[in-house]
């Protein structure tokens, strides 16, 4: 009985530490950040521009960056996904969906810095090409690849909300002489819109997260980006290339204000997609 | 009429974008190892050196992504050991003795640290080492141990979610078979829970190998570097694979060197191929396992 | 040792619910020794939820309650079970189960066997095989074994590792054995072993079983109790 409460102890201290990094991450963060709060100069950041040799260190660019760069990697995604999931799922029939599904599991371990690889030199020349201007690295380019590497997450999350939903559903459907194609507009998505949205949001919480892509890809420029085919800079691949430069000053600091904020942003994604999960969990009992 | 339309574009549309799907992953991995076949051989991993000298450890060597492979071979070891201990024990108490509210309360947690940027873990692990560098000892910088480190909170998460998803799977006949014969929740656990949900922790185990060895945004801040040879010690710098294809494509000096590139590209995808296949043949036969094992 | 009492097990105002759900509701019965009780009824009416309450198994479900006394008669006294002095690894290794679907372990069958015997920290080597072979014959299953204990336990068919379970539950001597539906996943044959079996227990321990079938109820009872609305109607 004493062996089972130490044991017990024990392993409620591995998750306790475990706990405990989540918050020393941010708290270190907030540590180290805070003298950008007490020098004024916190807010101002967000909307200045990143100037460094004037004094200015804004990262409204990045911000930018992030969100143009992310977005548009979840639009280009979003609607391949849903038909991928819905060919794996619902519509295809054979062995060619099930191939597929295999290989939308076997993208999920492919290395990222891979992607990034054959995206510099397989990629990037077309974009350039195509646009017939610039150096083909831009937020098209990034967001392109990004689309690819976030696409496994959406379908399998996609492939198995359509697969949670109730078989009396679909037989009902079935029964009323509905076509497959009937019974996943009118029966499997109404049904799995939560399934659905979470999986959007995981995917845009990974193009946001995403560092290589972004900084093997966009170009990296520290202007506020144009247009889609403008190089651009993202919150993460700025907190990798200002280390690499820097070490203790205002620039370095500005860092933690991002790593605030991509923390913040994931922290209300997972609540979010925690909420909708839950209400799920309720609704099916 | 219209019925059979809208069937016939949706259909489409999914065969489609299956289609644009494969394609991208096809063209893409495919351009890399038609380009990078050439490049695989000894060469590429040792150089102008004698295989045995380098592997023996007796000359160094600079023209060839050995000292890479074998600093990604020690970090993830290092990661691992480090990682495994800590998230299949959290693992348990999550799925065996935490309250319904801890439960809720941890798992937000470890989704946010699962959720967070990668490079985000990165930063912390160089703001820890710049702390002890400026508060214990000058001699700590970002290094093999703190990128270790750094990695395994990466991890973290994943193992223990794997570890405790594995165990609450478990059936209930499964679940009652040893307190019906008298045993304690600990002779439970020990005898009949972990045997029993062993493949699925396992597997676990393996795709966060994986994920260890692709990552790059963690490592790139906490020590690792273009050219160190093989890792000293524990608090040295050093090589590695993700990092190395990183700035090949950054930078190359010259085509034998973008070869290099396209060859540690073959060697990371194929490492990690191997890792998922594997994960998923150990994960199948838990299926198995479960299926008609235990009926 | 004191004589043997009439009744075994006693309940006494008992009430149960699952969340919201009432199972049982203000129920007084008594179990009497050696013989064989069976519970009958329709399914959902808490037939197997009273099986659990004897050895306490129903307690690491979230949402269940429970409330009044249970007394079983243990190492020559009544006991109440959910007394904080009653060791519930004690209470598990006096009263038996063996569940519906048969649940060997992934081992060879004399470790199945076994395994009880290492749980209670029973490990010596020399009265294992004694024990095992005593436990498999009390099964009826020694015959057919014998020559295969090292074999996988899952390789056995269906009627004979729910007979390697009963074997398991024997191991430890147990004064009283709960059986849930022990023959539904069965074909007739297996059935009717299983049956025989029952009977030749009734002089070792008390036997409580659940069974949907009324047949076989009429074939294997001493005493049938009919659950209906939570209370308990003698049959």
């Amino acid at each position: 009985m004493r062996t089972e409460r130490l044991v017990q102890r024990l392993l409620g201290l591995a998750a306790g530490c475990s706990v405990a990094v989540t918050l020393l991450i941010f708290g270190f963060m907030v540590i180290l950040g805070l003298p950008l709060a007490t020098g004024g100069t916190f807010f101002r950041m967000f909307t200045s521009a990143w100037l460094p040799h004037q004094g200015v260190y804004g990262i409204a660019p990045m911000v930018a960056g992030t969100l143009s760069i992310a977005s548009l990697a979840v639009v280009f995604s979003v609607p391949v996904s849903l038909g991928c999931a819905a060919l794996i799922s619902v519509l295809g029939s054979g062995p060619l969906p099930a191939l597929l599904h295999r290989l939308v599991r076997f993208m999920t371990g492919i290395p990222t810095v891979v992607y990034g690889f054959a995206g510099i030199f397989l990629l990037v020349p077309l974009v350039r090409e195509w646009a017939g201007r610039g150096s083909g690295m831009c937020i098209l380019s990034a967001a392109l690849l990004l689309g690819v590497l976030i696409a496994p997450t959406m379908i399998l999350f996609f492939s198995d909300s359509f697969a949670s939903v109730p078989r009396t559903y679909l037989e009902a459907a079935e029964a009323l002489g509905a076509t497959p194609v009937q019974k996943l507009l009118h029966v499997v998505i109404p049904c799995s819109w939560r399934g659905l949205t979470s999986g959007v949001v995981l995917a845009l919480g990974r193009a946001v997260g995403d560092t290589l892509i972004a900084l093997m890809i966009a170009g990296n420029a520290t202007a506020m980006p144009g247009s889609v085919l403008e190089p651009a800079r993202t919150l993460t691949a700025h907190i990798a290339l200002v280390v690499a430069a820097d070490f203790d000053s205002l620039e370095f600091r500005t860092l933690f204000a991002c790593g605030i904020i991509l923390y913040l942003c994931t922290t209300v994604m997972v609540i979010f997609t925690r909420r909708i999960g839950a209400a799920w969990e309720q609704q099916r009992w | 009429m219209v019925t059979r339309l809208i069937d016939r574009s949706v259909t489409a549309f999914a065969w489609l974008s299956g289609l644009v799907l494969t394609a991208s992953v096809v063209g893409l991995m495919g351009y890399v190892l038609i380009k990078g076949m050439g490049s695989l051989s000894p060469r590429l991993f040792f150089g102008n050196t004698a295989p045995l000298d380098a592997l023996l450890l007796r000359r160094q060597v600079f023209d060839g992504i050995f000292p890479a492979t074998v600093g990604t071979l020690t970090l993830v070891g290092l990661a691992i050991f480090i990682a495994m201990p800590i998230g299949i024990a959290a693992g348990i108490y999550m799925a065996e003795f935490a309250t319904p509210r801890i439960q809720s309360v941890f798992g937000l947690f470890f989704d946010i640290l699962a959720g967070i940027p990668s490079i985000l873990v990165g930063l912390f692990g160089f703001s820890v080492a710049l702390f002890f560098h400026h508060r214990v000892s000058d001699r700590i910088a970002p290094c093999l141990l703190i990128s270790a480190l750094s990695l395994a909170f990466l991890v973290l998460p994943y193992l223990i979610r794997t570890t405790q998803t594995a165990l609450e799977n478990l059936p209930r006949h499964v679940r009652v078979t040893a307190p019906a014969l008298g045993a304690s929740r600990l002779q439970t656990i020990i005898y009949v829970l972990l045997p029993q949900a062993l493949s699925g922790i396992v597997s676990g185990v393996i795709l966060s190998v994986g994920r260890c060895a692709e990552d790059t945004a963690v490592i790139m801040l906490t020590g690792v570097v273009a050219t160190a040879g093989l890792p000293s010690s524990l608090l040295s710098s050093y090589e590695a694979l993700p990092f190395f294809i990183y700035t090949i494509s950054a930078q190359y000096a010259d085509q034998a060197e973008l070869m290099r590139g396209y060859g540690a590209a073959i060697v990371l995808l194929a490492v990690c191929a191997l890792l998922f296949t594997l994960a998923t043949l150990i994960r199948h036969r838990l299926a198995d396992h479960l299926f008609y094992g235990t009926r | 040792m004191s004589a043997q009492p009439r009744f075994k097990i006693k309940v006494r105002n008992l009430f149960f619910s699952y969340g919201e759900n009432v199972v049982l509701k203000d129920l007084t019965v008594d179990i009497p020794d050696r013989a064989i009780t069976a519970v009958v009824g329709p399914s959902g009416r808490g037939k197997s939820t009273l099986l659990t309450l004897f050895n306490r198994l129903w307690e690491d479900i979230p949402t269940a309650r429970m409330l009044g006394s249970v007394q079983i008669h243990l190492n020559g006294s009544h006991r109440d079970i959910y007394h904080r002095s009653c060791s519930l690894s004690d209470l598990r290794r006096s009263v038996g189960m063996v569940f519906q679907t048969p649940n060997p372990l992934p081992m060879s069958i004399y470790k199945n066997i076994c395994f009880p015997l290492k749980l209670a920290g029973k490990s010596d080597r020399k009265q294992m095989m004694p024990a095992v072979e005593t436990a498999l014959r009390q099964a009826c299953l020694w015959e057919e074994v014998k020559n295969r204990l090292r074999e996988d336990a899952r390789s056995l068919s269906g009627g004979q590792q729910q007979r390697l379970c009963m074997a398991r539950a024997l191991v430890l001597k147990p004064e009283v054995l709960l059986l849930d539906e022990p023959t539904s996943s069965l074909d007739a044959a297996a059935t009717e072993i299983i049956e025989q079996l029952i009977l030749s227990l009734r002089e070792t321990c008390t036997i409580v079983m659940v069974s949907h079938d009324m047949a076989q109820v009429e074939r294997v009872a001493d005493r049938g109790l009919e659950l209906s609305d939570g209370r308990v109607v003698l049959k």
